[in-house]
């Protein structure tokens, strides 16, 4: 045995009595590899986030503090005469992003528009995710084609209807479209009624109707159904605060945003 | 071959930098990974990432914007706090103070302002970007909810500023925001009261929005924020594609 050349792969040949018996040991394999594996062995799909997403993050914070800068040296904030608790401005408005809620308070009872209508509207998102819990579609924005589909048709649906309803309302006096009239008039209800409980059914109603039009066209999935809720909530939210931003002169009534320019500083 | 030693090379290989700053410069992936970990800022992130997750056109840098907007909206307002007094004699005047005396108060003032405006809106987009995205799907539920939560303190955040300038803007938008929380069923004088600590908007209400702007509320959203981020790698990383 000792005297026959062994061979090795590559047709390499040990000359004969060089190997030492007693340490000789076989060779099985010869794999390719890391020794073991490092914090920073990186995927095919990973980046290190220094400098990958750092050097985003920078980025982003030098370009923003530059635009805020800017638009600061530009545009002074708004600081108008003292305040004087006997003299009301008219229109009195509430900051902005709340102007959507006045806007609901002038067609229905404060309670409802105020507190009820937005408690309801943050519960029922922050309850999204207990019933919306299939995997499907994570990570892709609008989930599918039909799902971008569906946020396009509702834009729309919300941008016709909601300013319709809103002038509709106005020139019924603010009466939940006459109804409200027709209630408090001819049959003699109380506010409570035909300011709340009316107006909450109305609002019900839409909801529902709403969701049987984006069943009966799209046949969604329950994720699509949401993104057709969440996005009636967003283009709401938006519509809404408009109207009550540019749309609401003296007294809320409604009037274009040139014409409030001389009221608003 | 060695290299000759430059003043760089001395001052990051003195006793004092190594005693800061734990790792060599980020040209290898071993830096790169310690300067993440041995960052106390930095950590917050993971070492490595998914690819996508550094798209801009994935996150728009919403969340990101948002919490350096806090940042930005905490700086200049420790720096506002220096000059603006919460009382309802001298508010007015310290606002006209900051905005005419004060060495860069006006861009201070202004950049709070458009700042916290700026928050409004990156907070909002930033709940829609995560729903479109479908990322509130579990196992991230909890930290959707984290999220609603801190889009109301950002709303309180800036609601309880608004009041602070004591103008007529300030008082009658407060006027009208305390009233919409007024109008609450059953508990409506009682919310009315506990915001305004009076019948009317005053010295009382004044100091409660002062003391709930730049303490507690500032502190309830780092709270929250770091819940928020903390649970963004628990949970798994950023969301993607499956």
């Amino acid at each position: 045995m000792a005297d026959v050349a062994q061979e090795l792969p590559g047709g390499q040949q040990f000359p004969p009595n060089t190997i030492d018996e007693a340490k000789r040991q076989r060779l099985l394999e010869l794999v390719r590899g890391r020794a073991m594996a490092r914090p920073t062995d990186l995927a095919e799909d990973e980046v290190m986030v220094w400098p990958s997403l750092v050097v985003v993050e920078a980025v982003c914070a030098v370009v923003f503090l530059l635009i805020i800068t800017a638009l600061s040296i530009l545009v002074n904030g708004p600081l108008i005469d003292r305040a004087n608790p006997n003299k009301t401005p008219n229109p009195s408005k509430a900051p902005w992003y709340f102007l959507n809620l006045q806007e609901l308070l002038l067609h229905m009872n404060a309670g409802l528009a105020g507190v009820i209508v937005p408690t309801i509207a943050l519960v029922a998102i922050a309850a999204i995710p207990y019933f919306d819990r299939s995997p499907l579609g994570v990570g892709i924005l609008g989930t599918s084609a039909k799902g971008r589909k569906i946020i396009a048709f509702t834009v729309v649906y919300c941008v016709i209807l909601l300013p319709a309803m809103i002038f509709f309302d106005e020139l019924s006096g603010r009466t939940v479209f006459g109804i409200g009239r027709y209630l408090r008039e001819q049959l003699g209800m109380p506010e409570l009624i035909y300011n709340g409980i009316l107006p909450a059914i109305v609002l019900v109603a839409l909801i529902f109707i709403f969701v049987g039009i984006i069943k009966a066209i799209f046949r969604p999935t329950r994720r699509e159904l949401f993104i057709a809720l969440f996005t009636g909530f967003v283009a709401t939210y938006v519509i809404l605060t408009i109207s009550g931003t540019a749309f609401r002169g003296e007294g809320q009534a409604l009037a274009w945003p040139w014409d409030l320019l001389q009221i608003h500083h | 071959m060695r290299r000759e030693q430059t003043l760089a090379d001395r001052i990051s290989g003195s006793a004092l930098w190594r005693s800061v700053v734990r790792h060599g410069y980020p040209d290898t992936q071993r830096n790169q990974a310690l300067i993440i970990a041995s960052n106390v800022f930095l950590h917050i992130h993971p070492v490595k990432i998914k690819r996508y997750a550094t798209k801009v056109t994935y996150t728009f840098c919403l969340g990101g914007l948002s919490f350096f907007l806090f940042l930005l909206l905490t700086g200049t307002g420790v720096l506002l706090m220096f000059y603006y007094v919460p009382s309802t004699d001298l508010a007015y005047q310290s606002m006209k103070d900051i905005q005419a005396s004060v060495t860069f108060g006006q861009l201070m003032r202004n950049m709070h302002r458009w700042s916290a405006q700026g928050m409004v809106i990156a907070v909002f987009l930033h709940m829609c970007r995560v729903f479109y995205t479908g990322s509130y799907k579990p196992p991230r539920e909890f930290n959707w909810v984290i999220g609603v939560i801190l889009l109301v303190v950002t709303f309180l955040l800036s609601f309880t500023g608004y009041l602070l300038p004591w103008d007529q803007l300030s008082l009658w938008a407060i006027t009208v925001g305390t009233e919409i929380g007024g109008s609450a069923p059953f508990v409506g004088s009682q919310v009315n009261m506990l915001l305004r600590g009076d019948y009317e908007i005053g010295q009382n209400a004044l100091v409660r929005f002062y003391t709930l702007h730049v303490i507690f509320l500032p502190l309830a959203a780092a709270f929250l924020m770091a819940v928020h981020f903390w649970r963004i790698r628990k949970d798994g990383g950023i969301s993607g594609p499956l």
